[in-house]
């Protein structure tokens, strides 16, 4: 089945029902609306009127800034508050504790070297990161992947995801003040995180990607304890929204908290599951399909009331389908490379390196000179956990970029933390802010 | 996809001074002086119809003495789902027209390429550095700028929102 | 030596026994408390000091003595030194008006009467109460002294939070105090001898919930623990506490949840009865211990379990649901008191 995505425009996509039950075809094709009552644009535009509140001008105000050691601003993200009492009148978002240079780190770098640069964007999901930079390359380099090698990429891509979607429910609920829970989601976590450790070694930062495939294959006994792993989440996210969901302090808190409808979230760059729990089937796995995407069968999770407790019913429904991807990746994984076999912009096997001549020669080569990449400008954008992550490449020609830039959902979903707040009360921001999940790896590069 | 491109020409003719197509991803050239109306219109105009400024950019060639920075918007339509590439050539010390106007997104983009770049922007709310510290000198992202070295550094709060 | 004297010595005594039984039920309340956060987050918590981690508090006690006290530079260093000790004293003073046993009667100790209560007098409820509200201002100094922004939303958050709790919590009890006819803690608990169902709990079922919930308001613990969010305020009122003030504050905050998980035992629980009259020969104190740890036990589980309410939530349920609750409650109680006798 190939998801073309033009056939349905994404407009169309708020009118009609799609999800749960649907199969694949997650814009549906007219059929009844069964599920809950859908709110349009207006009424959520009304709905976050009333429940942010108006601030008489004049009123003396006070100044806090939250942050960069803030317990819960997920890192060194500051934002310099004007309340009046508790509610926020206007903020401004402070990044750039955390910056690396990592973009001019990559014009000083060859292309296979940039790999382990990019796990220190997302560091919660590394791989997404690799992938990401990955697939913009290869883009530019014309490389095709092999079937094998695109399984265990969308395979990796969907651990990446899980991982990152488990820890940010246990810090979500943690920002809104129950810690056993934070706990409960880092133990699941652990399972993830072994099967990452199985994969490659390593348990956060993967550089797992290569340019053409993957590093490894997968090794012995990964399918029998994925199988295992991905049979057993599903439970456990049934578990989370039994402590959750039904939880009704959460729903108050959370419930109607941080509106932010697929306008705002166009004009702001919100992207991912903020976007979806707005109404819009907006993913990037569907819409513009790359690795093994146009080949597994999932729904796109999607809401409909744009607040804090739609963007936690979005992200569980991910898990439950990022459990579907991988069983069906395992089901339907081919045989041969994993990794691609044009000499001219893949590493060699290591293991072939030291036995055969032309293997050793392409290894200097790539290793010294680079893959060889044409002149041209390419951006790729994929769907990574945390919203779509977009990667330009600028190369005139040689082993190395002349110019790359890593678009990062958390750039700009903490760029739109004050519009998103405004008018609701402190312990409301961190809500809205856990919701839209920050990573300051990814924002400040 | 050459309907978006022909709704483009049509809408401004010569004064798109490049189009290509490279692995698929369509691209414009604008001058400096163009820069917002396309845009704006790219926002739009019925048959382009961009929702979101998916993201901005400044790049560096020292190698086009004439020019020698670029500012790249990558565009993306939902109602269409197609993106396109908009680029505009500026000398130094040129600015722009901001475009937060249009996408409020463009904000900490813009700040960013000012920073890295030196590339200004009018009419930009809150035109201060973003990425790095209050008394950092030069422009990181310059290719003359040394990989190696310490400039700034000290967090001077008398400079706070001064720059 | 006459009776009064012998009174006072008594007193004394009781008073010093109830000290050290605070302290150190306190120390090994902390140790249970992260025991059982251990054991409700899959982890398990201290280990080392002691037999399974026991003497833990003693090594955070010595820990934080030897911490540099910091006074931020332009605090009010009199009102900042004060509040821990505005918050610290009331809760003890709680203690004396609890009932451990039987009170009056014949003399049962070297032939002198032993009450087992330090002050047996007759407005116990309005101590109890009073004590409550003069706790808030530890809270609220400290929030005000220390100069800084989060402290002082934690302080305006914790003296909203009395207002609106301290009503509905008063309003609770006066349906004991009619129950009982009197507001004697000793009478309270003479008033419910006999089985486990003669104890208060049952006919004020609705006032004993509100008296839980508005308790927990009290003790700042979650879902109400608005006063110190972590998450929002970093450590509200205690965000420039260091060293054994610090420690202070986190002491009082137990001494209170042993307090009042004293005070939900007596006025709805039996205080120092046993659940069934046949259990009697067990002394009272040791049926009051087990019902206070029981009550603590009860605290920590929900302050492990749900979540943090939001400040505006927190106080329109205490207006709009919690306090008209307890006035119906006490009006329906006042009604079937007159009517049955």
């Amino acid at each position: 089945m190939s998801a073309d995505p033009h056939t349905d425009t994404h407009g169309a996509a708020v009118d009609t029902h799609g999800h749960d039950s649907h199969g694949h075809d997650a814009h549906g094709n007219g059929c009844a609306p069964a599920g809950p009552k859908r709110p349009t644009t207006e009424e959520l535009i009304a709905r976050k009127a009333a429940t942010r509140q108006e601030i008489e001008p004049g009123a003396d105000l006070m100044t806090i800034s939250i942050g960069p050691q803030h317990p819960s601003t997920h890192g060194v993200y500051r934002i310099v508050l004007d309340l009046d009492g508790e509610i926020i009148v206007d903020g401004r978002p402070e990044v750039g504790n955390l910056h690396r240079g990592i973009e001019k780190l990559c014009e000083n770098r060859t292309y296979h070297q940039i790999v382990p640069l990019t796990d220190r964007l997302d560091y919660i999901a590394s791989f997404a990161m690799n992938h990401g930079f990955c697939e913009a390359a290869e883009k530019l380099m014309g490389l095709e992947v092999p079937d094998r090698g695109r399984y265990i990429r969308t395979i990796a891509h969907e651990l990446a995801r899980l991982s990152n979607h488990i820890l940010w429910l246990g810090i979500h609920v943690m920002d809104l003040g129950t810690q056993t829970f934070f706990c409960i989601c880092f133990r699941d976590r652990e399972y993830i995180l072994d099967l990452w450790e199985m994969l490659c070694g390593a348990r956060l930062t993967h550089s797992f990607a290569r340019i053409g495939g993957v590093a490894k294959d997968l090794p012995d006994g990964f399918e029998y304890r994925c199988r295992k792993v991905m049979e057993f989440l599903p439970k456990r996210v049934a578990e989370y929204e039994r402590i959750v969901k039904n939880n009704r302090i959460y729903y108050k808190r959370a419930k109607g908290v941080g509106v932010f409808t697929a306008e705002d979230c166009y004009a702001w760059r919100v992207t991912g599951p903020p976007l979806r729990s707005a109404g819009i089937a907006r993913d990037l796995r569907k819409d513009e399909p790359y690795a093994a995407y146009g080949e597994v069968d999932f729904d796109v999770a999607v809401e409909y009331n744009a607040d804090v407790y739609d963007r936690f019913l979005v992200r569980m429904k991910e898990i439950r389908e990022s459990c579907k991807i991988i069983l069906q990746c395992l089901d339907q994984m081919p045989d041969g490379d994993f990794i691609s076999k044009d000499a001219g912009h893949v590493l060699p096997r290591k293991s072939e390196v030291m036995r055969q001549s032309g293997a050793m020669i392409q290894d200097f080569n790539q290793v010294f000179r680079g893959p060889q990449a044409p002149k041209g400008e390419v951006y790729r954008a994929i769907e990574v956990p945390k919203g779509e992550m977009g990667v330009y490449i600028r190369s005139e020609g040689g082993g190395k970029p002349a110019r790359v830039r890593f678009t990062t959902p958390s750039f700009y979903h903490g760029q739109a933390l004050p519009a998103l707040a405004k008018g609701e009360m402190i312990a409301d921001m961190v809500a809205i802010f856990a919701s839209i999940d920050v990573v300051l790896g990814d924002c400040d590069r | 996809m050459s309907a978006l491109m022909d709704a483009i020409t049509a809408a401004f003719g010569a004064r798109i001074l490049e189009t290509g197509d490279f692995r698929g991803d369509l691209t414009i050239s604008v001058a400096p002086e163009a820069w917002l109306e396309v845009l704006t219109f790219c926002r739009d105009n019925e048959a382009t119809k961009f929702d979101m400024l998916d993201c901005l950019l400044g790049d560096h060639l020292p190698e086009r003495a004439a020019a020698p920075f670029a500012l790249v918007a990558q565009l993306v339509s939902h109602t269409y789902g197609h993106r396109l590439r908009v680029k505009t050539a500026l000398t130094e010390g040129q600015a722009v027209p901001s475009v937060t106007s249009l996408w409020p997104s463009a904000n900490f983009d813009e700040r960013e390429a000012w920073e890295m770049y030196g590339i200004g922007f009018t009419g930009h709310p809150n035109l201060i550095r973003l990425l790095t510290t209050e008394d950092f000198e030069g422009f990181p992202m310059r290719k003359d700028f040394p990989l190696e070295g310490t400039v700034g550094g000290r967090v001077r709060t008398d400079l706070r929102g001064k720059i | 030596m006459n009776d009064a004297i012998a009174q006072l010595i008594f007193l004394i005594i009781k008073a010093a026994l109830m000290s050290i039984l605070v302290v150190t039920l306190v120390a090994f309340i902390i140790y249970f408390e992260r025991k059982f956060a251990g054991f409700f987050q899959g982890r398990v918590g201290p280990t080392y000091l002691g037999p399974a981690g026991a003497f833990q508090s003693f090594g955070d006690i010595f820990k934080l003595l030897s911490k540099e006290d910091i006074i931020p530079a332009e605090a009010d260093k009199r009102v900042f030194k004060l509040a821990p000790y505005v918050m610290f004293i009331p809760a003890f003073l709680v203690m004396a008006v609890l009932p451990f046993g039987p009170v009056g009667g014949t003399p049962n100790l070297f032939g002198y009467r032993f009450d087992y209560v330090i002050a047996n007098f007759d407005s116990g409820l309005v101590l109890l109460l009073a004590m409550g509200g003069i706790a808030v201002y530890g809270v609220v100094l400290a929030g005000w002294s220390s100069n800084n922004k989060f402290s002082l939303l934690g302080g305006l958050r914790a003296g909203a939070q009395m207002i609106s709790y301290e009503l509905a919590m008063g309003f609770a009890v006066v349906g004991v105090m009619v129950m009982a006819g009197s507001m004697n803690m000793v009478k309270i608990v003479e008033g419910q001898s006999g089985n486990f169902w003669d104890w208060y709990w049952a006919p004020q079922l609705v006032g004993g919930i509100i008296f839980f919930i508005a308790s927990l308001a009290e003790l700042n613990r979650t879902p109400f623990d608005l006063a110190e969010a972590e998450q929002e305020l970093v450590a509200g009122y205690l965000t420039e506490y260091s060293g054994m003030r610090w420690g202070l504050f986190m002491f009082a905050e137990y001494v209170n949840l042993v307090v009042v998980s004293g005070i939900v035992s007596t006025l709805y629980f039996g205080g120092w009865h046993a659940p069934f009259t046949v259990l009697d020969f067990i002394p009272g104190p040791v049926w009051l211990l087990i019902k206070i740890m029981i009550m603590v036990f009860i605290y920590m589980w929900v302050r492990w379990t749900i979540f943090r309410y939001r400040y505006n939530q927190l106080m329109s349920m205490g207006w709009k649901v919690l306090l008209p609750l307890s006035i119906a409650n006490l009006a329906v109680t006042a009604i079937v008191i007159a009517i049955v006798g």
